[in-house]
């Protein structure tokens, strides 16, 4: 069951980053697999395992800079290579109950209202 | 609602359009000199930084008001610069109408903060005309720039207006077009393809006050849209404070930015000043209740004090003019 779960996610990253630049590439040739390896200092065989879901090994430091040269957001890279960014993980360590429960109440919430807690800037009396 | 996203306001209205937003930074700029010569625009200096109130110990009154607050030094200036997203689908930005008081005094006529658009006189802003907003609306393309007083001096237009430094701070009000108006307007034109695209609170002591400083060209244009346009229904607020920059290290435990340049320093350096040109926009006349304020000099010579530090006059040799969506920036 594990073993499934992994190779699933794997290929799930490898899948989603490659269609990205693939869809980059198409419109600049500085996407292309070895320029963007070269760029976040990974081996282009290495970045070419991850897109076939081979491996789904990469620090978070190369995520940040793989989502920065794709243009996505790091906790969605971070999310499916199955790792949440060490920001996040020292806000939950701080208050642990509270962000648990938080999440577990948001869980099956749709978007839309999980949006509504984002923190506004409060209106008083003037 | 409002958020607060690396020291920028964003006000959202995602109840009428996904993009209905407008960013709205506070800049940090050259005091030009209060010389009753008209100058330029001045550039931005980098913007402000902007914390909720509600995170430091701050005046109960400030509490009261909610909002967020901000560090300015004693004389310093500023502007407010508008942006909102391009929508390629509607080829327009979102339009809102702004509208801006300082101590509850509107900026652009002078009167009493209420919290309706008034069409006569006009006493808001046209997100879709006007890219910032340096000052007091004392004339037709005159503005009187916006400057950091400290409070029970008498220098700020709240003080010379009531007599009082009863609410200080900034005020901003946001109202978006009715969206039945803006998909009438702006229909949606179809493309071929897909572009890229402590527990201590501090005393009021920490307040500063806005008043009006040295004369500066700039136009507050008039609304191109019916009055009707506006849904007077939908809006979001803010108020704005204005700590003291030298106490704004004791409530946030951060430095306040370095002092700033004064016009002097800057145009030894031979950096740019701008004029901003508009095509087929006509301006409002400008305040007559604001026109008769005094600016900072003119109040420090009726008093014996000298508020400004260094008001040295300037020559701008080089004047660069923009349009808008160009950058209004030094080079540094």
């Amino acid at each position: 069951m594990c073993t499934i779960y992994y190779t699933r996610m794997k290929e799930l990253f490898g899948k989603y980053i490659r269609e990205k630049r693939l869809l980059l590439q198409k419109e600049d040739k500085k996407f292309s697999l070895r320029q963007v390896a070269g760029r976040i200092a990974i081996e282009p065989s290495y970045l070419s395992k991850l897109e076939r879901g081979k491996e789904n090994y990469l620090s978070e430091e190369k995520i940040t800079a793989l989502a920065n040269e794709l243009d996505e957001d790091k906790d969605v890279l971070l999310a499916l290579i199955g790792k949440v960014s060490i920001d996040i993980q020292e806000i939950i360590k701080k208050r642990p109950e509270l962000f648990a429960q938080l999440i577990r109440e948001l869980k099956n919430m749709p978007d839309t209202a999980v949006l509504r807690i984002v923190r506004e800037v409060r209106d008083g009396k003037w | 609602m409002i958020e607060l996203k690396n020291s920028t306001l964003v006000f959202s209205f995602p109840d009428i359009h996904p993009e209905a937003r407008i960013s709205i930074k506070f800049q940090r700029t050259l005091r030009i000199p209060d010389d009753e010569k008209t100058y330029p625009l001045p550039p931005g200096l980098g913007i402000f930084p902007l914390k909720h109130i509600d995170d430091y110990p701050v005046p109960e009154q400030w509490v009261e008001h909610g909002g967020v607050m901000m560090p300015m030094y004693q004389s310093e200036a500023m502007w407010i610069d508008f942006s909102t997203d391009y929508m390629i689908d509607h080829r327009t930005s979102y339009p809102f109408a702004i509208k801006i008081a300082t101590g509850k005094i509107n900026a652009v006529t002078g009167e009493p903060w209420d919290n309706t658009l008034n069409s006569n006189p006009q006493d808001y802003m046209v997100s879709t005309e006007q890219p910032w907003l340096d000052g007091y609306c004392i004339g037709n393309n005159v503005i009187r720039q916006f400057v950091a007083v400290p409070p029970a001096s008498g220098y700020s237009a709240e003080e010379q207006l009531t007599g009082k430094a009863e609410h200080g701070g900034i005020q901003l009000i946001v109202y978006p077009m009715k969206k039945e108006i803006f998909y009438k307007k702006f229909p949606i034109i179809q493309r071929k393809s897909v572009i890229n695209e402590s527990g201590v609170r501090y005393s009021t002591s920490s307040d500063m006050l806005i008043a009006p400083g040295g004369k500066m060209e700039q136009e507050v244009f008039e609304d191109p849209f019916d009055f009707t346009d506006w849904d007077q229904n939908i809006n979001s607020r803010c108020f704005v404070h204005i700590a003291d920059s030298m106490v704004w290290r004791s409530i946030t435990g951060e430095n306040p930015p370095t002092v700033p340049f004064t016009a002097k320093e800057y145009n030894r350096h031979g950096f740019p000043w701008f004029k901003y040109y508009k095509d087929n926009s006509k301006s409002l006349p400008g305040s007559s209740i604001l026109n008769k304020l005094k600016s900072v000099l003119q109040m420090g010579n009726d008093k014996g004090e000298s508020p400004l530090p260094e008001n040295t006059p300037v020559n701008q040799e080089n004047v660069i003019i923009i349009s808008k969506d160009q950058v209004r920036e030094g080079h540094f």
